[in-house]
């Protein structure tokens, strides 16, 4: 039986995956092949009759994707950093790079302003203060948070909402005492900028916050972000170093001066550009989140597998310590993160693939393992009673497990064809209120339970 | 017979311009009506006509927009701009020198 509309699709799945075309291009090609079907059928030809012959008359996808990039070429880098061609983008484009600096050098003076009032960076053993560390996410996330509402032109509620939110998380913060050990107070410095992050999504998102399509862009956002980070960071610190090492070359000594503005300023730079550039490419060029997923994914597989072995045939149970509950956290946390950059470049149609598969059994890899660890840490915790810490840990583990089981179950769903896989994006959408209240419970909830211990 | 590429491209654009004066439409329509008016001696492929419209858009000459179609389809239709009639103008004046131009040197041809 010739299904017209599979048809169509997998003909658009395939000019989409020869990546050279936007959304809109292929929606548009796919309207004209439309079109054409349906001046033949209503000549009195049948579908698939109408649907080769249509195929056959837009020309082969090799041809078409080549005429496009022609054009699409064009503004592949370009958009990047040198101006787009139509001068309204180029405008925008020419107001964010301007707000790019002007929120990198008001952070960096921002950061600055306690030391004109003799409250500077290091105290008297030459460490950072633990102000500045616990503040850090003040210093460049409303800057962030600033860019994507005059991005998006927000509407003044949001403004204040999220400024709103803040503020408020600024003054709890610093008001908070703090007491020796300090536990909670890493423990809020840890979770802090976590819980600003997600409330940087709600101005990434903007108005369609409560769709999945948002959130995960979001989501996708915050992949790349990092990668791009991490590399503009790379070459902040190439900087540092070759500074430092030529100036030493001829005798002057200006690590203070590298210390104390290229590397503030420079750290602030690097986390506005990579902002800026991450959104300014968004679909120009292919993510990089995904792929660096898919190949790690295997061989996460494999290491977990084997470590299963190992563990059940050496009978050598997890030996429950604090810093392994982080360890088997950062476990879960790796394996959600894989799972999803895997999900974030699916297209929600395609048939079930093998990544799909790998991803179904690296969740269950990670969950038969978490199992036996969790098990180990009840038992300990009900046996030496309860910190902070070991209860944040708890906590993220049982979230992101959680988090897994969901996708497990859906997943296993999902294969059976019992409903389709928007429901798996739905419910990763969804989860995101999960981490968002368990990080605002542990900033801001922990220190008073626990008397700011 | 069939016409050099060259000129197909070079005329691609007033032909646009001009199809989209009189009304808005949107790809397919517009490679049937060149068609037509041509009495099918100009058939523009679709690798040929959207990159066109693409750039015309990106000059600001037309601007897109999304309109529903009689079956329900999202369509997306062009519509030409003020800075697009201007051009036109000025394409039409210059095919009118060429025109001119050969439409003499030929009448010359078969008077001699």
């Amino acid at each position: 039986m010739f299904d017209l509309e599979t048809q169509i699709h997998s003909w658009s799945d395939h000019l989409r995956a020869h990546g050279k075309l936007s959304d809109a291009d292929i929606h548009e090609l796919e309207n004209h092949l439309r079109d054409e079907i349906e001046d033949l059928i209503a000549a009195g030809l049948t579908p698939d009759e109408s649907f080769l012959i249509s195929v056959k008359r837009l020309g082969n996808v090799d041809a078409i994707s080549h005429e496009f990039a022609k054009v699409n070429t064009e503004s592949l880098w370009k958009h990047l950093l040198v101006e787009p061609i139509d001068s309204l983008a180029k405008q925008l484009n020419r107001r964010d790079i301007a707000l790019v600096v002007i929120f990198a050098l008001l952070a960096g003076t921002l950061f600055k302003i306690p030391e004109l009032f003799g409250f500077g960076l290091l105290d008297q053993d030459g460490e950072i203060k633990i102000f500045f560390i616990k503040n850090l996410s003040f210093f460049i996330l409303p800057f962030i948070a600033a860019f994507f509402l005059i991005k998006r032109k927000s509407e003044l509620k949001t403004w204040a909402t999220i400024l709103g939110i803040f503020i408020l998380a600024a003054v709890i913060i610093n008001v908070y005492p703090s007491f020796d050990p300090h536990h909670t107070e890493v423990l809020t410095i840890v979770h802090l900028p976590l819980f600003l992050w997600l409330v940087i999504g709600a101005a990434y998102i903007g108005r369609e916050w409560q769709g999945s399509q948002g959130r995960m862009n979001f989501i996708r956002f915050t992949g790349e972000a990092f990668i791009y980070g991490v590399l503009v960071m790379a070459g902040v610190m190439v900087l540092f170093l070759f500074t430092m090492v030529i100036f030493q070359a001829i005798q002057i000594d200006i690590e203070k001066f590298l210390t104390e503005y290229l590397l503030i300023y420079g750290g602030f730079a690097a986390a506005m550009i990579t902002v800026y550039l991450v959104e300014a490419k968004k679909s120009v060029v292919e993510n990089f989140a995904p792929i660096l997923a898919k190949i790690f994914s295997p061989l996460f597989l494999i290491i977990m597998v084997a470590f299963l072995i190992v563990m059940m045939i050496t009978g050598n149970s997890p030996f429950m310590e604090r810093e392994f509950l982080i360890g088997f956290d950062f476990m879960l946390a790796l394996v959600l993160g894989l799972v999803l950059y895997v999900i974030s470049a699916r297209d929600i149609r395609q048939p079930a693939n093998l990544f799909d598969y790998l991803n179904l059994a690296l969740i269950m890899a990670a969950l038969v393992i978490d199992g036996v660890a969790l098990s180990a840490i009840l038992f300990r915790l009900s046996a030496f009673g309860i910190t902070p810490n070991k209860l944040a840990a708890l906590g993220e583990n049982l979230a992101l497990l959680g988090n897994l089981a969901g996708l497990a179950w859906l997943y296993i769903g999902y294969f059976k064809k019992k409903f389709d896989f928007s429901k798996l994006i739905k419910w990763q959408t969804d989860y995101l209120y999960v981490y968002f209240i368990w990080t605002a419970i542990v900033v801001f909830i922990f220190p008073i339970v626990f008397r700011f211990n | 017979m069939n016409v050099s590429k060259d000129l197909v491209a070079a005329s691609a654009t007033p032909l646009i311009l001009a199809i989209l004066k009189e009304y808005d439409s949107y790809g397919y329509a517009i490679i049937k009506r060149v068609k037509e008016m041509s009495e099918n001696q100009l058939i523009w492929t679709e690798g040929m006509l959207y990159p066109v419209l693409h750039r015309l858009e990106e000059h600001q000459l037309i601007e897109s927009y999304l309109s529903k179609s009689e079956a329900g389809r999202q369509r997306k239709y062009y519509r030409i701009k003020e800075s697009g009639l201007t051009e036109l103008e000025l394409q039409k004046k210059q095919w009118e020198i060429v025109h001119n131009a050969l439409a003499r040197t030929w009448n010359e041809e078969s008077n001699s």
